[in-house]
């Protein structure tokens, strides 16, 4: 899957997210998923890792985006759609090898 | 009203409780996957087995991935999976408070994590989590398995707060003595003051289990969350 596609994905997942909670937002690569400015609450990054996770295994992707690894980081893969599109392109680099 | 449970998720389901769990289960026609350390005990054609550790974390994930491929989603998780430990605070091993602590706690913490996220999916989901009457009763003997089933039992109020909204609900049985091969190592009179104890006074039975089990997991059960049921009229 080409970084594009992933930012696609991810893209789809939060809008049809926001649409279910009748919420408009314009969304970029630098919209924040965690922290102060962040579009949605922790239980709204719950239902979007689930969202995010269960495309890319329909797409026979296998990635946890709460591994040990994810979580560690020192900048987190959910400060921005940007650093999560990384975050799984690298994963998704890494399983390859 | 639609039966949304078909497809269930036991965990421990070789022997004792979680076999019969399991069968009865798929005597009502619902699909049962289950898991041990060891291979299965249950042959039927809406089984399937997993050995695995239930603490082990990539193991449960590939699990939960295997049947998010095979079914989409997990109705009813049953977190039956437990061990036990009798002995006093100064005998106890460290290694076994780890055995402990990574069945009975992380093993259920590993599997409502993992479970969830296909319930979540769904917006529906039953987890039925085992505790026992040690952590009531306070059993001298039985610090650290009472202990970890007293994890179990917090971090059930606590993610059933977290899941609720979900669909999901989250509540633990905690059962009285039942004759199985958790209870073989206790000693008689040990079993016969616990009995005492109850406001009815005998050994629990399978069918006292699945009772409780099942009204946890029915449907119209949607706003029964959080609690803990002890059998044998013990609070």
């Amino acid at each position: 899957m080409k970084e594009q596609e992933i930012k696609q994905l991810i893209i789809c997942c939060i809008n049809e997210y926001l649409e279910l909670n009748e919420t408009k937002i314009d969304i970029n690569e630098n919209t924040a998923l965690i922290g102060s400015n962040a579009i949605v609450n922790s239980m709204g990054l719950v239902n979007i890792i689930v969202d995010v996770e269960s495309s890319l295994l329909d797409s026979d992707i296998e990635i946890s985006l709460t591994s040990e690894k994810a979580m560690s980081r020192v900048v987190s893969p959910f400060r921005s759609i940007s650093s999560l599109v990384n975050f799984i392109n690298e994963e998704i680099n890494e399983e390859s090898k | 009203m639609k039966n949304r449970n078909e497809i269930f998720l036991i965990t421990g389901t070789r022997k004792g409780l979680g076999q019969s769990l399991a069968l009865h289960y798929l005597q009502t026609g619902k699909i049962v996957i289950g898991c041990s350390r060891n291979n299965a005990s249950i042959e039927h054609k809406n089984y399937t087995h997993f050995k695995l550790d239930v603490s082990d974390e990539k193991e449960v994930q590939k699990m939960i991935r295997v049947i998010s491929k095979r079914h989409k989603k997990v109705d009813v998780l049953i977190n039956n999976a437990g061990i036990a430990l009798m002995n006093h605070v100064l005998l106890t091993a460290k290694s076994s408070v780890n055995d402990i602590f990574n069945t009975n706690f992380l093993g259920t913490f590993l599997f409502i994590r993992e479970a969830s996220r296909l319930m979540i999916k769904n917006k529906y989901g039953r987890i039925v989590n085992f505790s026992t009457v040690a952590v009531p009763l306070n059993l001298e003997g039985e610090a650290i398995y009472a202990s970890s089933k007293s994890a179990v039992e917090t971090f059930t109020r606590v993610s059933s707060k977290e899941l609720g909204q979900f669909g999901i609900t989250v509540n633990a049985i905690g059962p009285s003595p039942v004759l199985t091969d958790l209870i073989r190592l206790v000693p008689k009179e040990k079993i016969d003051s616990l009995i005492e104890s109850q406001a009815i006074k005998r050994f629990g039975e399978t069918e006292d289990i699945l009772n409780v089990v099942d009204f946890f997991i029915n449907e119209k059960s949607d706003f029964i969350t959080g609690q803990t049921i002890y059998l044998g009229g013990i609070s």
